[in-house]
Formats: structure tokens, C-alpha cells, sequence
């Protein structure tokens, strides 16, 4: 307990080395933390998740649930965009050999692991411009969504108006 | 540099790199144009990289030197001074700064840029000194009183958020 007082407190002052910071992120990875200690955890928890983090690629991005109209217009490029690469991948990779070759920027380019890269970044950069592209659309569908409930509105006045045409035939009747 | 020693030294740390260029910039589509660019770069000059000792490191300083210079270039992206910033928040990022992990994040980014920098490239991927040393341009001592001062704010911020709380409780 004493040494790991004295660890943090080294460590705030910057004067640890990398292999008393690994300590102390190992200790930080247990379940056995002082109470006292108890209020870094974030801290290291931090790092930890950071250390995991790796570029996005255009496949692990989510598409959140959309209205009909929204999600046909994102299957469309979707798939285009997917059969685009599995057919420059395809035509890239399958033979083995430094015949095949790509040209970027007008140069020809044989390293295939750049190539694909480069073409899953740039795919990422069409995904993200769509993605913005799009958002007036969800605009449009929220205004949508909201506007239906004024829809309505002459559905109750005509309900209201039977109910209260029923109480007036009821007070008659008295 | 032969394509393959690029693919090991350079593009299989592409993930790094973006880790360097998100911290910076604070913004994850602009990130991973900076690192599309500066591969990009790297790879037309890739002749001149058998002269560089240490790929790595040299890597890492390019992509912070592109990314200030993005910063530079775009006006909105400007770096601002800490204790004048304030970003509004929206009602989920208010939801998640509940979480004092997402709070820690946060005080992390909004160190100075030199600070986080630093801090992030000794606690998430675990530097030598002198290899930050060479990427920031700084001498050895002045990296480790950056990352002294970047390590006792977030310190101060977190006891702070902790006497938050406490004094919630109590009320």
C-alpha cells in the first residue's frame, strides 16, 4: 500500500519509468485496488481503452435504423459501394503476381496491402460524405414524424363533435 | 524503402498514427484524412525513408507536423487557448459525461495541445522520452515537465470531480 502511495505519487510528478507505469497499470487491471486508490481507476481505464482504439474502416461503421425511404437509399450504396471493392480487391489480389497494379494519382502502384488501404480509405471518405449527405433527409423525416400527430386534429374535432352532439341529444331527452 | 518494409514500418501502425492525429485535431473523420494524406506522402517519397534512422518516431513527428499545419490552415479547427474554450454540449454527450471515465477523456482533451499530446503518447503507446522528444521537437526535460504539468491537472480535475460528488451526497 505504502509503495503504491509513493508510485502515484511519482507518477503524478512525472518522474516514473515506463516500467513502474506498467506496474501500476497492471495493478490499476486487477481487481484489487485500495480504496484509496480506487479514484484513478478511470485514469488507467482510460489508456487502456485508448491503447485499443484503431482506425475506422468503412466496414465496421454503423447504420443507425432509419424510415423506408432512408435505409433503401443507403442499402443502393451500400451495396454498390461493397461490390466496388470486392471487385478492385478481386482484381487486385487474386493473381498473385507483380503484373497486377493499380494507378493513384495518375502512377502506377503494385503494392497491393497500399492499394487496398488506400481504396478502403477513400471508400470511407465516399461513406462519410453520403452519411452527411443524407442528413437532410433525416430532417425531413423527423418534421415528418412530427407533423402527424396535427394529422389528427380533424379526426378528434370529429369525435368531439360526435360526443358532444350525443350530450346534447341526452340533455333533450331530460 | 522496398514495398514491403513500407507495408511493416509504416503502414501496419497505421492505427497509431491515427490514435496521434484524433488527439490532435479532436475530430475522427478529419484524423483519418490526416493519416490517409500523410501515407500517401510517404509512400511517393519512400526512396528518400532508407535514410531515416528510426521509421517510427519519424513517422509520428510527420503526422504531428501535418496535423498542426491542418490546424493552421483551417480556421475552425483552431487551437484555442484552454481556459477560453468551451464546446456546448448535446443532451447525450451531457448523459455520458456522468461517466467519470468519458469526464477523464474529456479533461484529457482539453489540455493544451502539446500537453495531451504528450501525455497520450506516454500512457496509451507507452514511449521512450527521448523518442517524444524527437517528435515534438523538445529537449528531454522540457517533455517531462509537460507531462508532469498535463498529469497533475488531470489529477487536480479528477479530486475535483470526487469532491463533487462527496459534497452531493452530503447535501
Amino acid at each position: 500500500m505504502e509503495m503504491m502511495n509513493e508510485l502515484l505519487e511519482k507518477y503524478f510528478r512525472g518522474e516514473t519509468s515506463l516500467t513502474e507505469e506498467k506496474e501500476l497499470k497492471k495493478y490499476y487491471s486487477t481487481g484489487k485496488v485500495a480504496t484509496e486508490h480506487e479514484i484513478y481507476r478511470s485514469l488507467f481505464d482510460v489508456f487502456k481503452e485508448e491503447k485499443n482504439e484503431t482506425a475506422i474502416s468503412p466496414f465496421n461503421k454503423v447504420i443507425p435504423k432509419q424510415k423506408r425511404i432512408t435505409r433503401i437509399w443507403y442499402q443502393a450504396f451500400g451495396i454498390t459501394g461493397i461490390a466496388a471493392t470486392i471487385a478492385l480487391l478481386l482484381w487486385v489480389k487474386l493473381p498473385q503476381d507483380n503484373t497486377n497494379y493499380a494507378f493513384i494519382d495518375g502512377n502506377r502502384n503494385e503494392n497491393t496491402e497500399f492499394v487496398q488501404h488506400y481504396t478502403l480509405n477513400k471508400l470511407n471518405r465516399v461513406n462519410r460524405m453520403l452519411a452527411k449527405s443524407m442528413n437532410p433527409m433525416k430532417s425531413f423525416n423527423h418534421v415528418r414524424q412530427n407533423m402527424e400527430p396535427i394529422q389528427n386534429i380533424s379526426e378528434i374535432k370529429d369525435k368531439m363533435d360526435d360526443i358532444h352532439n350525443k350530450l346534447k341529444f341526452k340533455k333533450t331527452r331530460i | 524503402m522496398e514495398s514491403t518494409q513500407f507495408n511493416t514500418q509504416i503502414l501496419n501502425h497505421s492505427d497509431k498514427l491515427f490514435r496521434l492525429a484524433k488527439s490532435i485535431l479532436r475530430d475522427v473523420d478529419a484524423a483519418q484524412d490526416a493519416v490517409q494524406d500523410l501515407i500517401v506522402k510517404l509512400w511517393e517519397k519512400r526512396y528518400m525513408l532508407d535514410e531515416v534512422e528510426n521509421i517510427q518516431a519519424f513517422t509520428m513527428r510527420s503526422m504531428r507536423n501535418l496535423c498542426l499545419d491542418t490546424i493552421r490552415q483551417n480556421r475552425d479547427m483552431d487551437e484555442l487557448p484552454v481556459e477560453f474554450e468551451y464546446i456546448e454540449l448535446n443532451p447525450y454527450q451531457k448523459t455520458e459525461l456522468k461517466d467519470l471515465a468519458s469526464k477523464v477523456k474529456r479533461m484529457i482533451d482539453n489540455l493544451p495541445e502539446l500537453q495531451r499530446t504528450i501525455i497520450r503518447m506516454r500512457d496509451v503507446e507507452e514511449m521512450d522520452i527521448s523518442e517524444i522528444a524527437y517528435i515534438t521537437l523538445l529537449t528531454e526535460n522540457a517533455v517531462s515537465v509537460n507531462l508532469s504539468r498535463a498529469r497533475q491537472k488531470i489529477r487536480d480535475q479528477i479530486l475535483n470531480e470526487q469532491k463533487k460528488v462527496e459534497d452531493t451526497v452530503w447535501k
